[in-house]
């Protein structure tokens, strides 16, 4: 088991290189044929990473969020399969580029780093973390494809305004189809990340006796809540569209992306844990 | 092989004696049947940009001169002479049919109507009994061609007119087209493309406007639309979506303040304006507003022109295809060389077996002779049996063109035979019941 896991994390970065080169070779060249091949790579890639990742699970008996290259890897997964997904709902397949890139990044930087852990602390094979972490990654997806897509928004908006009919404007889809995806994948991970942080406030007091809610790590938590719920709110309530919408949404990126990286560089906070 | 092509298209006539020569289809099922004094089987396709007459005509003198005056006969134009046609002969004719079914003949390069108009063209050719053996097969494989040209390159893709690349942009911005709500100021030539392309894509609805009420009512009729005053236009401009205007007033129609208050009616929501007339009818300085989209001629120009350079990069493609399929054509058609050498073979022997049952007819009784003639028939038909069939074999293999003529050739200089007969309508029939 233990050479299937090395040789899996080998192969994986290569696979999603290979995913995410075949994705590129689509958007830049005409009739490439490489449309249906490409999306069947992303799929084979991401069965192969649910083997991983059972096989880390139940070799190392703790689910694969105990440090921050094990996260890397599910978050690797969890934006590939959550753009996997949404190509096979929306069948919009210009985007998956850029979308791929974060997937090949955290996967090689996984790969490299990641090193067999068997003893953990205790509170990392709590039940209530595995779900906590791995609804906040679920939602962390969300709302990275969100981001990209606003931001691919953001370019063939100032193209068509430009009259720049460049390879964006020829192979993205429309402003509306952008804005409706990412406002799709944003309501996703918003409501994941709901949750998130509703099974880490039922699971804290009972985890953490010394817990704080005046915690950075908590306080940036509802900041980036907050933003997006405005945001979801105002879209929905039809006062903004596309653009104003769209800042929302990045700045709501930019802001988790912060509070993200919080936990390492507070260390007095409760929430790091490697 | 016997086939003529005769065509007056964009690079030989103007534009004026291109439309005076365009034949509706009335006048094509009129000048047929003149038609077939000098072409046995063939077709007449005719457009606004190219009338095209093909055909294989009765025997090997080709008469161009004939087909010409026949044309200029029935519809008399002025002006026009040897250098407004085109002619083509066999391979080049076929070659040159082809390419204008897959629309790299076309004025507008990848033109995608011409496939259709070839087809309609084809159809009413066998409707009217102008179709034979050749031509049945050369109107097949021509649709054939024409749609693996569509398949199989981007010849047809992306817009190539400043209406349809209108179109392209307004898709880039919209995804929903048939939620949305489009004006067209103008009732003119454009301004009917742009909103008959509109509704081909699915546009929910669509307002006309135009100074002529009439004009507007009858392309509102068209393309099932409604009206809307032209004076009433500014203050109803925020119940549109998309905005196309092509009049050809010399002012502004719609101005910067009116597009600002539109906005503020539409609080913000996105509006695609395209500006196709010269002079402008729309003030430029709206595409500073934040969701406006606007563009003019030039800028629909840039995509037109992207658009042409990726066709033209096509051609190599298509002409591939062309030659894949002039390939199969002349195979096919030279297997139907082995017909007529079948025949002379089989006419060989029954003039030998006729020849010497001759001469024993005299001396033997009327029942032996009727024994014999019974038995040279079996016999003959024994000896011919593998030849014939090795032949037709060879035929229906769709053989290479060289293999046939090398083993009909052979056959013929076995049995002594010069078989310079033409290939009969007759003959043709029977090969292809056998």
């Amino acid at each position: 088991m233990l050479d299937a896991i090395h040789g899996l994390n080998i192969a994986l970065p290569v696979m999603y290189i290979v995913t995410f080169a075949l994705y590129v070779i689509a958007f830049f060249k005409d009739n490439s044929g490489l449309e249906n091949i490409k999306r069947v790579i992303l799929f084979l890639t991401c069965t192969t990473h649910v083997f991983y990742l059972l096989a880390r699970t139940i070799e190392f008996n703790h689910p694969p969020i105990t440090t921050k290259f094990e996260i890397f890897t599910v978050l690797a997964f969890s934006i590939a399969c959550s753009y996997f997904l949404l190509e096979l709902v929306t069948d919009n397949r210009g985007t998956g580029l850029f979308i791929l890139l974060f997937s090949v990044l955290f996967q090689v930087i996984s790969s490299l780093f990641i090193q067999d852990l068997i003893e953990v602390r205790e509170v990392l094979r709590n039940r209530m973390l595995g779900m906590h972490v791995i609804s906040a990654l679920l939602g962390y997806s969300g709302i990275t494809i969100s981001a990209v897509h606003g931001l691919l928004f953001l370019i063939l908006y100032k193209d068509i305004k430009l009259n720049k009919f460049s390879i964006i404007f020829n192979r993205l889809p429309s402003l509306e189809t952008l804005e409706k995806m990412s406002f799709i994948s944003l309501i996703i991970g918003f409501l994941l990340l709901t949750l998130s942080i509703s099974i880490g406030i039922i699971w804290l007091p009972g985890a953490f006796p010394d817990y704080s809610f005046l915690d950075p790590k908590l306080i940036s938590t509802a900041l980036v809540w907050l933003v997006y719920g405005t945001g979801i709110i105002i879209k929905l309530s039809g006062i903004w569209y596309g653009k104003k919408v769209i800042w929302f949404s990045l700045a709501g990126f930019i802001i988790a992306m912060f509070s993200l990286m919080l936990s390492n560089i507070f260390a007095s906070s409760f929430h790091s844990f490697y | 092989m016997n086939i003529i092509g005769i065509s007056i298209n964009h690079r030989n006539s103007p534009v004026e004696l291109r439309e005076e020569l365009h034949l509706n289809r009335e006048e094509i099922i009129d000048f047929i049947p003149k038609l077939k004094d000098h072409i046995s089987e063939g077709f007449v396709l005719s457009t606004c940009n190219r009338t095209e007459i093909f055909g294989a005509p009765h025997s090997e003198k080709v008469d161009v001169a004939g087909i010409i005056d026949g044309l200029k006969s029935f519809k008399p134009v002025n002006n026009f002479g040897e250098k407004n046609f085109d002619r083509y002969f066999s391979c080049g004719a076929v070659k040159h049919i082809f390419a204008v079914a897959t629309g790299i003949d076309s004025l507008v390069l990848g033109d995608s109507q011409i496939l259709g108009q070839v087809k309609e063209a084809v159809e009413l050719s066998k409707d009217l009994d102008f179709a034979g053996t050749i031509t049945n097969r050369l109107f097949d494989t021509t649709i054939k061609v024409g749609r693996r040209a569509i398949k199989e390159s981007l010849i047809g893709e992306g817009a190539v007119t400043v209406s349809y690349a209108a179109v392209q942009v307004i898709e880039k911005i919209f995804a929903n087209l048939d939620k949305k709500h489009a004006l067209i100021i103008g009732a003119g030539e454009t301004g009917e493309l742009a909103a008959i392309h509109l509704r081909d894509k699915g546009v929910g609805l669509i307002t006309i406007a135009n100074r002529t009420y009439e004009k507007a009512e009858k392309l509102a009729e068209k393309i099932h639309g409604d009206i809307i005053p032209l004076k009433n236009v500014a203050e109803d401009l925020h119940h549109f979506d998309i905005i196309v205007s092509a009049t050809s007033s010399n002012d502004f129609i719609v101005n910067y303040d009116d597009v600002k208050k539109m906005m503020r009616k539409r609080r913000g929501a996105p509006v695609c304006i395209m500006d196709i007339a010269i002079p402008r009818d729309i003030d430029p300085k709206v595409t500073n507003i934040e969701n406006v989209f606007y563009n003019d001629i030039d800028s629909l120009q840039i995509i037109v022109k992207q658009n042409m350079k990726k066709r033209e990069k096509e051609i190599p493609v298509v002409e591939e295809i062309i030659m894949e399929e002039m390939v199969q054509y002349f195979n096919w058609y030279n297997t139907l060389e082995v017909v007529p050498t079948i025949k002379s073979i089989r006419e060989f022997f029954e003039d030998i077996r006729q020849d010497e049952l001759s001469k024993i007819k005299h001396k033997v009784t009327e029942e032996d002779y009727a024994k014999l003639e019974n038995m040279t028939r079996r016999m003959v038909g024994r000896l011919l049996h593998n030849p014939t069939m090795k032949l037709k074999e060879i035929a229906e293999s769709g053989a290479n063109a060289n293999q046939i003529t090398t083993q009909t050739l052979i056959a013929k200089e076995l049995f002594g035979i010069n078989n310079e007969n033409l290939r009969t309508e007759e003959q043709d029939s029977n090969w292809h019941k056998n």
